[in-house]
């Protein structure tokens, strides 16, 4: 008996090392230095921190950071929600059509998609130039450099992510309490009101959470598309830390950071779990009781009942003639959000086969010159080959440590289960500019600071939350009797391993791997700071070129990953419906 | 408060397929008539057709004598009971019995009067400040049977509602809602693929094969005159054995059974030299051992292919030439056939009729 707990132990051990490892040697170590420089160490000084919440610049930065964040996240909810609604209604053969056009903006780099607004948005881009031409307005409007632009950017980033995660829960509440309700005497928008968006609300509010403490960690956007006056505070650490070489006062910016994050967690720690931010999927609807939240939230309702009965008359009387049995109006809405999320790639598309030497849109003629300057730019070859080695052994190293990580946190027994899972999650909430400074501090101390393994350190760490997401989804869904079944009919646990379970995970395993591939090859802050002086990857080239200047290369470039982009997932969806046709027989549903 | 519901030549078609055919229905006031087919006969679509979740291609649904096609389904008043109950995960108990007042704006103190009165009806007053999801199915059910008719609806659907149920619960489930339906004496459609559902609780049946309706007649007609093969063999056990009509007669006509007996039997409709299938069920076949006296009775010899003993009865596979015969029969301390018996099967020719 004590033996068999010590092999279990030593099993538990081996499993879970390389995780824990990566996590504590390389996240937490790194943040408690910056926690330790930021109070100048033993000095205990708080100045730093004075500075941070005292100047006015500083303060500004901060204030509006929250403030872009929560208009992002309220415009990217509103505007993702209709859709994700309507995606709980296709039939499968529409689902897969849409759900490729939002996949590919979602997949498709940060940088790309930010550089196609800057194609848009600037004094020659296409809004302009189409506003010149209607007359209505005598010369280009500044659109670029605003917070508009920022705005407008950011949710072009966050409108996909928040349709599928809210489409994810959305998609188990059943739609017969919709028919039911209406049976009852629910008109259409009561039962909406009533019934449906309230068994969202927790969908919706997750999101919501994700794409805020994204988003006021954002430095792509903001620092390529907003003006002075827009800057985030992601910004405002990176300048402290590469420019004005401020270390204590970056650190104490980050530390900033950090705890508003953790403060919007806890906030909404008290509404939802946790976990289901990230992975909806994990998350079992418990027989909690309503907490005292909900309660005083219901009281509330009662008092506002008359308001409440008037608005849904509003909404009954305004919807009426939208409503068809089969959703014709929702249906305008998600092709219109569709040619929102894809136009701006199809700008860049376009942009890549222009006669002209400058960025103009529409293009004066059509020209392979782009793609022939492509052809034998070396330096972009060797950025792309780079980044191709950086993603496939970060994606392999985030797979096998992730995967291992999963097994430990979802069939361990420990008690502390819940919060295991959600600190390996962490790398995921820790706002990624904090990442990025806190390694190039550790990796400077340990001396792996510009090399490769430095690097693949950093990806790694970004790329194992989103390989624990998936492998835990799959292995809670993984029936543990096959196992025992292949033990019972002689298979030693080596052999079990290699024969029935890995070869079920199988489909898994390849999402995970790729979703690590696709966060490293997207990666851009982590780079900046720990890339030294090797072959930048290639959002790093693309971000020293868009400062530097703007021309049809880059959207050559672009038009290639995004091309590379669209196969991989046509592929993947491929595959996913060759398995699931496969194994239908095993899928009830 | 009850309500006639008439369906007038109502047709579904879904492109080119024809899932509810040439339906023509009158429920009485306070009639409890159940929809029983197999799954994709179309009687789902027929009753979602009443609720107002499909439109009929063609055809009228009346209740009260009023037309409700053009009305949507939070207009037409109806009551309903879902599959998986389909009740609000994120209100109490009460606050989903409430629910149809509330959408109609009720006085707050006739909802908890009504809300009272209908939990009580179910037997659940004591859980109205529970959520569903703390409930047992058999709870769930009732919750949902309660919300159903707190707003006294014209009819009552209920779409398979005790499917979910394990056996015990149904049983006690099924004498729950014929309670509740004479109390109320509420009209009721009750959609079911069970046969043991329809005939205990129903006051008339609707057998609905390939969208159409094949035969809509209370329990015991149903039982022992089905109008054809299908509500034959769907609606308990039954032998139907190939026969010729000789000769019609006035109330019986002379058959030749599986090309060897002449035998009795009531036509439906077959004239002479027709061809068809004698029906009777296995209970009202007679085993004995070969060379007992079988007069008046229409008779068969075959040998026990198998014999399983089921406690309070037996059951006997026979062969008889090409055909084989399913035997029911009591166990009264009588010795059993084994297998490889001769036997000679009897009946009388008032408990059998030629189907086509």
């Amino acid at each position: 008996m004590n033996s068999l707990l010590a092999h279990r132990r030593v099993r538990a051990c081996i499993v879970a090392g390389p995780l824990l490892a990566l996590l504590i040697g390389f996240l937490v170590l790194p943040l408690l230095i910056i926690l330790w420089g930021s109070v100048e160490g033993s000095k205990l000084s708080l100045a730093h921190y004075q500075r941070v919440l005292s100047t006015g610049t500083n303060l500004s930065i901060l204030l509006n950071t929250l403030k872009v964040g929560l208009i992002v996240t309220l415009v990217s909810l509103a505007a993702g929600y209709p859709v994700a609604y309507l995606l709980t209604r296709m039939k499968s053969r529409s689902f897969s059509i849409v759900a490729v056009f939002i996949l590919i903006p979602l997949f498709t780099a940060f940088l790309i998609r930010t550089y196609a607004w800057i194609v848009i948005l600037g004094r020659q881009g296409i809004v302009n130039n189409a506003l010149i031409w209607l007359g209505l307005t005598s010369e280009p409007l500044p659109l670029l450099n605003t917070t508009f632009a920022v705005v407008v950017g950011m949710t072009h980033v966050f409108i996909p992510m928040a349709i599928f995660t809210m489409f994810s829960s959305m998609v188990r509440i059943n739609h017969d309490l919709g028919l039911a309700a209406q049976i009852l005497g629910a008109k259409p928008a009561q039962a909406f009101l009533r019934v449906y968006f309230p068994m969202t609300l927790p969908a919706v509010f997750s999101a919501g959470i994700l794409i805020f403490i994204v988003a006021i960690g954002f430095y792509i956007t903001p620092s390529l598309l907003g003006g002075p006056a827009d800057t985030m505070i992601s910004q405002l650490i990176v300048l402290q830390m590469t420019t004005l070489l401020n270390f204590e006062l970056g650190y104490a910016s980050s530390v900033v950071l950090l705890l508003v994050t953790a403060g919007i967690l806890f906030i909404a720690s008290l509404f939802i779990p946790l976990e289901m931010i990230w992975s909806s999927s994990s998350v079992v609807t418990s027989d909690r009781k309503p907490g005292p939240i909900s309660r005083g939230l219901a009281v509330l309702k009662r008092q506002a009942h008359p308001l409440l009965v008037f608005i849904e008359t509003l909404i009954h009387l305004a919807t009426r003639p939208f409503l068809t049995t089969n959703g014709r109006w929702l249906w305008v809405y998600t092709i219109l959000m569709l040619i929102f999320l894809t136009a701006p790639l199809v700008v860049v598309v376009i942009l890549s086969f222009s006669s002209s030497p400058f960025v103009v849109f529409p293009p004066p003629g059509f020209s392979l010159q782009w793609w022939a300057k492509l052809a034998h730019a070396t330096e972009w070859h060797a950025s792309f080959l780079f980044s191709i080695k950086l993603g496939v052994v970060s994606a392999l190293a985030a797979t096998v440590i992730g995967t291992m990580g999963a097994f430990w946190l979802v069939r361990t027994t420990l008690p502390i289960k819940r919060p295991l899972f959600l600190f390996s999650l962490a790398p995921l909430m820790v706002p990624v500019v904090i990442i990025a400074t806190s390694l190039y501090v550790f990796e400077a101390r340990i001396g792996v600071l510009g090399t490769f393994t430095g690097l693949v350190i950093g990806h790694t760490l970004l790329c194992v939350p989103y390989v624990i997401v998936v492998m835990a989804a799959a292995l809670r869904n993984f029936d543990e009797s096959l196992e025992k079944a292949a033990a019972v009919h002689g298979a030693r646990p080596l052999q079990v391993l290699r024969l029935v379970t890995l070869p079920i995970l199988k489909p898994s395993l390849l999402t995970a791997g790729l979703l690590a591939f696709l966060t490293s090859f997207d990666e851009l802050l982590v780079g900046i700071f720990l890339i030294g002086r090797q072959t930048p990857p290639l959002p790093l080239k693309f971000w020293g070129d868009i400062k530097y200047q703007i021309d049809p290369l880059l959207s050559t470039a672009s038009t290639l990953i995004v091309v590379l982009v669209t196969v991989t997932i046509l592929l993947t969806q491929w595959a996913r419906v060759r398995h699931q046709k496969r194994t239908s027989a095993d899928l009830a549903e | 408060m009850s309500t006639s519901l008439e369906i007038k030549d109502v047709q579904k078609r879904y492109g080119s397929l024809h899932v509810v055919r040439d339906f023509n229905l009158h429920v009485q006031p306070g009639e409890f008539v159940t929809f029983l087919g197999p799954s994709g006969s179309g009687k789902t679509t027929a009753l979602k057709m009443i609720a107002g979740f499909e439109t009929p291609s063609s055809g009228d649904i009346f209740l009260d004598g009023r037309s409700i096609v053009d009305l949507p389904p939070y207009e037409r008043g109806i009551g309903m009971v879902f599959q998986n109950y389909a009740l609000f995960p994120h209100m109490t108990v009460a606050e989903n019995v409430a629910f149809p007042l509330t959408v109609r704006n009720v006085a707050r103190h006739q909802v908890q009067e009504k809300v009272s009165r209908a939990l009580q009806l179910v037997k659940m007053g004591d859980y109205s400040g529970r959520y569903p999801n703390q409930l047992s199915g058999g709870q769930q059910q009732r919750i949902a049977l309660a919300r159903a008719i707190v707003f006294d609806p014209s009819i009552l659907l209920m779409d398979e509602p005790l499917g979910a149920l394990d056996r015990n619960l149904r049983e006690h489930m099924k004498i729950e809602i014929m309670r509740i339906q004479k109390e109320l004496s509420i009209t009721v459609i009750f959609v079911t693929h069970d046969q043991d559902e329809a005939l205990t609780m129903s006051d008339r049946i609707a057998v609905i094969n390939e969208g159409k309706l094949a035969q809509v007649a209370d329990s015991e007609s149903l039982y022992n005159s089905p109008a054809d093969r299908f509500v034959a063999s769907f609606v308990g056990e039954s032998n139907l054995l190939p026969c010729r009509v000789e000769d019609a007669g006035t109330s019986l006509a002379r058959v030749i059974i599986a090309d060897k007996a002449p035998g009795l039997a009531r036509l439906s409709g077959q004239e002479r030299g027709d061809a068809g299938w004698l029906f009777v069920r296995p209970e009202h076949i007679d085993i004995d051992p070969r060379g007992g006296g079988t007069e008046g009775r229409n008779a068969l010899e075959g040998v026990v292919e198998t014999a399983l003993f089921l406690g309070e009865m037996s059951r006997y596979i026979v062969r008889c030439g090409e055909a084989t015969v399913t035997v029911k029969r009591q166990n009264r301390g009588r010795t059993p056939f084994p297998a490889g018996s001769p036997v000679v099967l009897s009946w009388d020719a008032e408990s059998c009729v030629v189907l086509e």
